[in-house]
């Protein structure tokens, strides 16, 4: 079974996040990746129901998920079950975790992982372009990241979760920024795992080497 | 001036008590002192969420600007305030 990635890529926090994602979970996964234009709901309702785990950048609030422009992807009641029954759900998005998270559970997700109030970071704007050399971004993102990884090399959801929050306790102990520091405690006291902790999916490939030493070349399009 | 780090528990304070304006200063004088302390990371330093346009604050904010969208948008005040925790 196939990875459903939807990416937005429109503004300064979408394009910073995304970047990280490009960077380290994309070459891990099968195609086609739902970025940028192709974050909407078609394509998603296309290709969810045929994936293992779903993984989602994007706006969102306490009912709902969006992708490109804020493009309504997910919503509570108004998407069909098949599109989520027995996946890991990850949702990179603010507030999610209230009431759409619960929602996907009771409609058959196997788990979902997401945030209770706002998802926030540091990032530098003048790194739009290669937003993967944010060191301050990627102090907050990195953990995502690291959970993500846990999960495509076949450890469960509440192994990838710990893996997260462990990210952002090691990193606010180490960080003498005090708003990066908030950040990271704001960040980690909001992460909600939701379902069955003992979900797993098919392992996939770790990152190839050449994608570890080579980053991806800088994104050329424009955000607002 | 005091450092940076006392102009950031001052803020803090002034979130959990609730005070708009003095929120705004003590984070407008944060950045000062960190700025004559040389620190700070980036050119362009820019605290962004990943809410919907159904919030009434911008999802980028430069750091500069914090204390002013602190006294325009209450709700970014109050998420402020969620970050400061108890």
């Amino acid at each position: 079974m196939p990875a459903t990635l939807a990416l937005a890529d429109f503004d300064l926090p979408t394009r910073s996040a995304s970047g990280f994602l490009l960077r380290w979970i994309v070459p891990r996964l099968e195609p086609v990746h739902l970025y940028s234009f192709l974050a909407r709901r078609l394509p998603f309702q296309l290709s969810a129901p045929q994936s293992d785990i779903i993984i989602g950048m994007g706006h969102g609030d306490e009912n709902a998920f969006t992708g490109q422009n804020e493009a309504l992807i997910l919503e509570v009641g108004r998407y069909d079950p098949r599109e989520v029954e027995g996946k890991i759900i990850k949702l990179l998005s603010c507030q999610a975790g209230v009431a759409l998270g619960p929602d996907l559970i009771r409609n058959g997700a196997a788990c979902f992982m997401g945030y209770t109030d706002d998802y926030v970071w540091v990032c530098d704007a003048d790194l739009a372009s290669r937003p993967w050399a944010d060191e301050m971004a990627a102090t907050s993102l990195m953990p995502v990241i690291d959970g993500l990884n846990a999960l495509l090399d076949g450890k469960t959801a509440e192994e990838a979760f710990e893996i997260e929050l462990e990210g952002y306790r090691r990193n606010a102990e180490l960080e003498e920024d005090e708003l990066i520091r908030a950040c990271l405690e704001f960040n980690r006291g909001n992460a909600v795992l939701l379902g069955d902790g003992s979900a797993r999916v098919r392992p996939r490939p770790g990152l190839a080497l050449p994608f570890r030493i080579l980053p991806p070349p800088p994104i050329i399009l424009p955000i607002s | 001036m005091a450092n940076s780090k006392e102009e950031w528990q001052k803020y803090q304070e002034a979130l959990r008590r609730g005070d708009k304006e003095a929120a705004a200063e003590y984070f407008r004088r944060y950045l000062e002192a960190k700025k004559a302390e040389g620190k700070g990371g980036g050119s362009r330093p820019t605290l962004v969420n990943l809410s919907t346009k159904a919030k009434d604050y911008p999802n980028a904010v430069p750091l500069e600007d914090i204390p002013r969208v602190i006294q325009e948008k209450p709700e970014f005040f109050e998420l402020l305030r969620r970050m400061a925790g108890k």
